[in-house]
């Protein structure tokens, strides 16, 4: 009957009202916490002001099922405050850090582009969910590492884990991404800072679960959160999701084929594979990019000081030249573990949606990355259709898709400028409507009762595989552009170490066209030769104009 | 229309789409009901059908109006115009009255945009227009708590531009058209008449021109006959008359509007305070009256101190204060003179009406908006008007989930329309007076965060005071108290709001009356 707002107010009345310890073991059949301790100590936080407010919103047991016009206010307006509080100021601080060689007229088109974004917008408000602080703690991290706090940014990460176990699908990306920074730094930089993160990490999960750990529990009570969080025995997939296992479903069925343990066993093969190209990609540029090997590493140590600054909390070292890779990496590994892994819910499109959105903010109009950028968030919410059907915000859809379209200037169905991708995307923009119209129109046959919702996945799940493999090659082709794969040439260190950044020369303004020129190396020595020491994305360049008080006024019309 | 025009429109229909699911106040209810009498009744029931309490009391435009809507309305679903199918809320009846509202509306956006061209300062005037169509006075009472406002603010509108364009014909027929959709346009009427009169019917040296006078009456009587025609031939114009003009509401709408009477009736609130404790004694309390306006209900206001007010006496104020700006308007016939006195007109009706309601002061906002970028004095009242006005129609929406809506969009939509037209029109006051009044002018606006902090939290404060434990039924005791209390943020919002708008009415009087232009 009840879902997920249910769910959430469930969860305040039951952390205000009981001791921690019970907090993942009290009546679990009436919607159990299964969210980790963030999401616990956060319904605490909102439960307290929810029953300074009206106690009886939030009464143990007896205020289930409360849906009061007072009560559903103030529990959209706790989303609406998280969300103020952690995702803005991330996407903020996003548009500022990653995008700094921009103008800031730019920056806030990208951070009102990045604001709006529709998928999130429906789910957690209207759908409800608390999912823009998971995003907005991995966006932090994010921000992070690319000014160089590596510690910070891990600390936000674990943030990020331990608000929704739905972050872990960043994982490998993020775990890959600070790897490949200690590889880079070289043996005594780089174990410093391995050890460092690692106790970093440690400690903030350590925190995190204090209350399950001795001395404030018996060891094996930690077992009870861990085992509400990650739920092992349900099926491979519950309802239609756009996801390889309930596409190929329609030939292969799976579920008759092979027992349940060796489709677990499958399901983790094919993500770990999925993700793969990503670590490799990020391992084998940060190793072959190191700032330790032998023959530059004196010579660099009085020179580039930059880039091989100890990481010292206080300032902000510089950002590492694979930086570039990590929106695509994240890109990747979400992807594959929303494509292959088990129990996957339409809604965790969301997570892969990010990153794409983010590439997306930093992307002009006649870029591939724009094009299949709207193309995937559109997709997304056709993708989620069948539950926003359920929950009837039919209306909602239509309108929050019309809006975020229209504010881009986006047009699916104009072909200016005709490639295969354009001819793809309005293929694939063609297919939604056609199912649109269909369900409008025609009842679904008796034999078939779910066949709209298997279309829907049949539409979509082609998309978000070619957005996979399309992360893939960008991500290749960015570690090559950045001189991370082949053979290392003799050429002074500085042309390895002076990456330009993928998505910061992307600017959408045709005043800025020239820099779109970012992979001949003219341009980059160029840009070299015009002394802008360019760190990844522009952060240094930001910085620098901002010494020289220019900042805000670059208008380019 | 240009790019911006459209991207204005596709963005606030999806706003509009968005209210859908929105609070509807029992209009939604009596237009549905509407439909359902003018589609499943004969034109000669229309204005006798009982079978809801929300019977028909708009003039025979806007039935036959209901009737064109109740058409569509039964291929959409039959149960819409089911004359005994009463307070129906499916999604349909919600998705087919709201769409009308937002169709219809196009005659308001199609009027503003015909404002912009031919206008004295087409930029300025793009900003107006678009704060017309985007006004949160429609918001909030078309789309969200459920008229048709829009459409014959449309109307209006139509008409006003007809008379900058010189074309007075036919600006006096879309009045006449605009009063048989509804009556509250009286209000308007005297304005029309003087101005049509002087400007177009007589002659600079006041002989009557004949044939223009004989083309207006013929097109006035034409439009009321359409409208009236067939009610004056089944007999039913006392009858349809009895339902437009219903004499038997109290001074004072539930909530105050924020009115000169809205003032009255605090002061002899706490005129009674004083006179209670005997600091004033000699002086006799109306006991009626003690227990008449702390309620907050609708019914007949009894002063219990001051001398009570009857229809009589606020409808001699109305007209002797429209006598004067008349007497003006007959004068200076220029098109911003005829704006002003249509604005003061409807100012006067909505400062001493009797029984007015927060809604109709959408008849001042409307026609001052077109002067707002006249200069600073102007602007000024528009501004002040504009945001008491606004902040007045808030609790129109009392429900929660509505709050944050109307607060956010009201407050962007003071930001992107004052500040452009404040930046271009701004003066310093001139000598030290005017610079008290413009501090003044400035801390009162400031002060309507505080107000709209003081109305959200003072009950979450009063409820948290009471005791928790009797939930069902309160001890008698504190219910007079807390009922009491619990009507404190509307009297205060009504009195602070009508502080403002009785000072624009002051301010705009004035200014018509001292400037020679």
């Amino acid at each position: 009957m009840f879902g997920d707002y249910e769910a959430q107010r469930h969860w305040m009345e039951l952390t205000i009202h009981l001791p921690t310890r019970q907090w993942y073991t009290y009546d679990l059949q009436y919607w159990g916490l299964d969210y980790p301790p963030l999401t616990a100590y956060a319904s605490w936080l909102c439960g307290i002001v929810g029953s300074w407010i009206d106690p009886s919103w939030v009464a143990l047991d007896d205020s289930r099922g409360v849906e009061t016009p007072g009560s559903k206010v103030f529990m959209r307006s706790s989303v609406l405050a998280l969300d103020t509080l952690i995702y803005v100021p991330a996407l903020f601080m996003f548009t500022r850090v990653w995008q700094g060689t921009r103008s800031s007229r730019t920056q806030n088109l990208a951070l009102l582009l990045l604001l709006f974004q529709p998928a999130l917008t429906i789910i957690d408000f209207g759908h409800f969910q608390y999912n823009s602080v998971m995003l907005g703690f991995t966006l932090f991290s994010m921000n992070f590492f690319a000014i160089g706090q590596e510690l910070v940014g891990a600390v936000f990460f674990v943030l990020s884990l331990g608000f929704k176990q739905m972050a872990l699908y960043y994982a490998p990306a993020i775990g890959t991404y600070l790897l490949a920074k200690c590889l880079y730094l070289g043996p005594t930089e780089g174990t410093k800072l391995f050890i460092r993160l690692g106790i970093v990490t440690s400690a903030s999960f350590v925190i995190l679960f204090l209350p399950w750990l001795p001395p404030f529990a018996p060891l094996r009570a930690i077992l009870n959160p861990i085992t509400r969080i990650f739920p092992f025995n349900r099926g491979l997939f519950e309802d239609k999701v756009a996801n390889f296992w309930c596409a190929t479903n329609v030939v292969l069925k799976w579920r008759l084929w092979a027992t349940q343990s060796v489709l677990v066993k499958l399901s983790t093969a094919l993500t770990a594979l999925g993700f793969l190209p990503a670590v490799a990609t990020l391992l084998f540029s940060g190793y072959r990019l190191r700032v330790w090997s032998t023959t530059e590493a004196p010579a660099e140590s009085d020179k580039k000081d930059d880039d091989k600054a100890p990481v010292t909390p206080a300032t902000p070292a510089a950002p590492t030249p694979i930086l570039p890779l990590l929106p695509y990496a994240l890109l990747t590994s979400s992807l594959s573990f929303f494509l292959f892994s088990f129990q996957v819910h339409e809604k965790t499109i969301l997570v892969p949606l990010l990153p794409m959105t983010l590439l997306l903010s930093g992307s002009s109009p006649d870029e591939q990355t724009f094009e299949l950028g709207m193309l995937m968030n559109n997709v997304a919410m056709f993708s989620m259709w069948p539950l926003l059907k359920r929950d009837g915000q039919g209306i909602q859809y239509v309108a929050l898709l019309i809006l975020w379209n229209k504010l881009i200037g986006y047009n699916p169905f104009r072909a200016a400028r005709s490639s295969y991708l354009k001819l793809l995307s309005l293929a694939v923009y063609a297919a939604c409507f056609a199912v649109h119209l269909a369900e409008l129109f025609i009842s679904p046959p008796a034999r078939l009762p779910d066949i709209f919702p298997v279309l829907n996945v049949l539409v979509s799940t082609p998309v978000f595989a070619l957005v996979w493999l399309w992360s893939i090659k960008r991500g290749v082709e960015v570690s090559w552009a950045i001189g991370g794969l082949g053979s290392r040439s003799k050429a002074p260190a500085s042309s390895h170490k002076r990456p330009l950044p993928a998505s910061a020369s992307s600017l959408p303004l045709p005043a800025d066209r020239q820099s779109e020129q970012h992979w001949s190396p003219d341009g980059a020595t160029a840009l070299r030769a015009g002394g802008l020491r360019t760190m990844s994305l522009g952060y240094a360049q930001a910085r620098q104009r901002k010494a020289l008080g220019r900042s805000g006024s670059v208008d380019i019309h | 229309m240009t790019k911006t025009d459209w991207d204005i429109l596709i963005a606030s229909t999806c706003l509009k789409l968005l209210l859908f699911p929105a609070y509807r106040s029992t209009d939604f209810e009596v237009h549905r009901n509407w439909l359902a009498i003018t589609h499943s009744l004969p034109i000669s029931k229309w204005y006798y059908d009982t079978t809801s309490e929300w019977t028909l009391d708009y003039p025979p435009f806007f039935a036959y109006f209901e009737k064109l809507l109740s058409i569509p309305a039964y291929f959409v679903d039959p149960r819409i115009v089911d004359l005994n199918n009463l307070n129906y809320d499916s999604w349909s009846v919600i998705a087919y009255q709201r769409t009308t509202v937002i169709v219809t509306e196009l005659v308001l956006g199609a009027a503003v945009l015909k404002f912009i061209r031919g206008a004295e300062n087409p930029a300025m005037q793009r900003i107006i227009s678009a704060s017309l169509f985007l006004h949160p006075g429609f918001l909030i009472v078309d789309h969200i708590h459920f008229q048709y406002n829009g459409f014959m603010f449309g109307i209006l509108l139509w008409s006003i531009l007809m008379a900058r364009n010189d074309r007075k014909l036919a600006s006096g027929f879309l009045f006449a058209v605009l009063l048989n959709f509804k009556h509250i346009y009286l209000y308007l009427a005297p304005a029309y008449f003087i101005y049509l009169l002087r400007s177009y019917c007589l002659s600079p040296s006041y002989t009557l021109l004949p044939g223009r006078f004989l083309s207006l009456a013929n097109v006035v009587i034409l439009t009321f006959l359409a409208s009236l025609g067939p009610f004056l031939l089944m007999g039913q114009l006392p009858q349809l008359l009895s339902r437009l003009f219903p004499f038997t509401r109290g001074l004072n709408h539930a909530y105050w509007a924020p009115n000169v009477w809205a003032l009255v009736t605090a002061l002899d609130r706490v005129l009674l305070k004083v006179v209670s404790r005997g600091q004033l004694a000699g002086i006799a309390v109306n006991e009626f009256g003690v227990a008449s306006t702390s309620r907050g209900l609708v019914g007949d206001t009894v002063f219990a101190v001051l001398p009570t007010v009857k229809p009589i006496h606020t409808f001699a104020i109305t007209v002797a204060f429209q006598t004067i700006y008349m007497g003006k308007l007959w004068m200076n016939t220029s098109y911003k003179s005829f704006v002003t006195a249509l604005t003061l007109c409807g100012f006067t009706s909505y400062m001493f009406g009797w029984h007015v309601h927060e809604k109709a002061i959408l008849l001042v906002l409307v026609p001052l908006s077109l002067l707002a970028a006249e200069d600073n004095e102007y602007f000024r009242t528009f501004e002040i008007a504009s945001v008491a006005g606004i902040f007045s129609l808030f609790p129109l929406l009392f429900t929660p989930a509505e709050t944050l809506t109307k607060i956010i969009y009201s407050v962007l939509w003071v930001i992107f329309v004052l500040r452009p037209i404040h930046r271009q029109v701004y003066q310093f006051p001139r000598s030290f007076p005017f610079v008290v009044i413009d501090v003044l002018e400035r801390l009162y606006l400031a002060c309507f965060p505080l107000l709209q902090i003081f109305v959200t939290v003072f009950p979450l404060l009063t409820k948290r005071t009471t005791p928790v434990d009797g939930t069902s039924d309160h001890a008698d005791a504190a219910d007079t108290g807390v009922s009491a209390l619990k009507f404190l943020p509307l009297m205060v919002t009504s009195v602070y709001c009508a502080i403002g708008l009785v000072w624009a009415f002051i301010r705009l009087s004035v200014i018509y009356l001292a400037r020679q232009d």
